[in-house]
């Protein structure tokens, strides 16, 4: 059985708390990041207050959350966070991802990671469907989104107040099948 | 929509820890019972006791634990339990347990009724792929019932129970989404067929 934590790019990892902490009070710094991800107002806390709510996060997580970090394969550097949500009576989850280091953006970790995590999601929790959300001003992230398999499933019109422009919610999603399909039965 | 929950014997209901604790004590007083149902030296313990007990169990009950009591459809006696455990919901495997507590209930289709309606369950509202249980060699009562509610057997454990003196087998039985899909003994709409 070939390594599923491994893609092209990137594989996925797990932190410590005090590792992440770390990387995440650096990335949430740059509120474009945190403007991306989240529909929070932007906001920064301390490394302290990160380490304590990813171990809070990490003792709940059990059977209905799965988390892991984003490393790259080349140099080892943690990048990003993605974690699978699954709802189990009707084998759907709901994803997250989020790169917080810059110049990884637009370059295809993302999409790797993305990758990945269908893969666990398909083939390890055998799921039936994944979901996402996101902004519809993050393109970046819909073109991405839409590389590794999703469809566009509808919107929730403006759901976001931002600088005086209000934006949809948009909500993706993918099939067993249709992930099946595009492994073209290599998998 | 049917009442998923209901037959024509027995209904499923909720646990009620003030109520149940009392009928398990009286039950667990009946040494056949309590050796049926599972492989521990059978102990007799106050109804305080019990509850204090369920109190604690039943708070396991969430996405992975599902822990219905059967009452008698007719009046509504309370008559045994019935849980159905998640092993894992990324393969889709349950395991499933059950006991009738007062004797003349035995062996009248009430057990049976009542594992129909639990893979009913199983199979349309979790949405699983299998069920499990294990069943003493001891207890062919037991066994015939699963069997007509469409469990086959798949394995034993040999010898793995002492009792007076002897060695018996636990036994394994499983049913399979498909198999449960074109079984005759499902419940449709709302009637034991």
């Amino acid at each position: 059985m070939k390594d599923i934590f491994r893609g092209e790019l990137v594989r996925l990892a797990v932190e410590s708390p005090e590792t992440m902490a770390k990387s995440l009070s650096r990335w949430n710094r740059d509120s474009e990041f945190l403007r991306l991800a989240e529909s929070d107002p932007a906001q920064m806390w301390s490394e302290r207050k990160y380490k304590e709510w990813m171990e809070q996060r990490m003792e709940k997580d059990g059977d209905d959350n799965f988390r892991f970090s984003i490393r790259t394969l080349g140099d080892d550097q943690l990048i990003g966070d993605v974690s699978i949500h699954p709802q189990w009576v009707n084998a759907d989850a709901w994803v997250g991802i989020a790169l917080g280091e810059r110049e990884t953006w637009g370059k295809g970790y993302g999409a790797d990671a993305m990758r990945l995590i269908l893969q666990y999601g398909f083939i390890e929790l055998n799921l039936r469907r994944i979901s996402l959300a996101l902004h519809s001003y993050n393109e970046r992230a819909l073109k991405s989104y839409e590389k590794a398999g999703f469809k566009m499933e509808g919107a929730i019109r403006h759901d976001t107040l931002r600088e005086g422009r209000r934006t949809d919610g948009v909500f993706m999603g993918i099939l067993r099948e249709e992930w099946l399909a595009l492994q073209g039965g290599t998998s | 929509m049917n009442d998923i929950l209901k037959g024509t014997l027995v209904q499923l209901a909720a646990m009620d820890p003030e109520e149940v604790s009392k009928h398990f004590a009286a039950w667990n007083r009946d040494s056949e019972y309590k050796r049926l149902l599972d492989t521990d030296a059978p102990r007799l313990n106050s109804a305080k006791a019990v509850k204090d007990w369920l109190d604690k169990e039943l708070e396991k009950q969430g996405d992975t634990m599902y822990w219905f009591a059967i009452r008698a459809a007719a009046d509504n006696q309370l008559l045994g339990d019935i849980t159905l455990d998640v092993m894992s919901w990324n393969m889709r495997d349950a395991f499933v347990g059950l006991g009738i507590g007062p004797r003349d209930f035995w062996g009248r289709g009430y057990g049976t009724e009542a594992m129909r309606l639990i893979l009913q369950y199983a199979f349309t509202e979790l949405n699983l792929h299998r069920v499990t249980l294990d069943v003493f060699e001891y207890n062919p009562r037991a066994i015939r019932s699963y069997e007509k509610a469409g469990f086959r057997p798949e394995g034993r454990q040999r010898g793995a129970i002492l009792r007076e003196g002897k060695r018996w087998d636990v036994l394994y039985m499983g049913i399979l989404r498909e198999e449960w899909m074109e079984s005759s003994t499902r419940i449709e709409k709302g009637k034991t067929s």
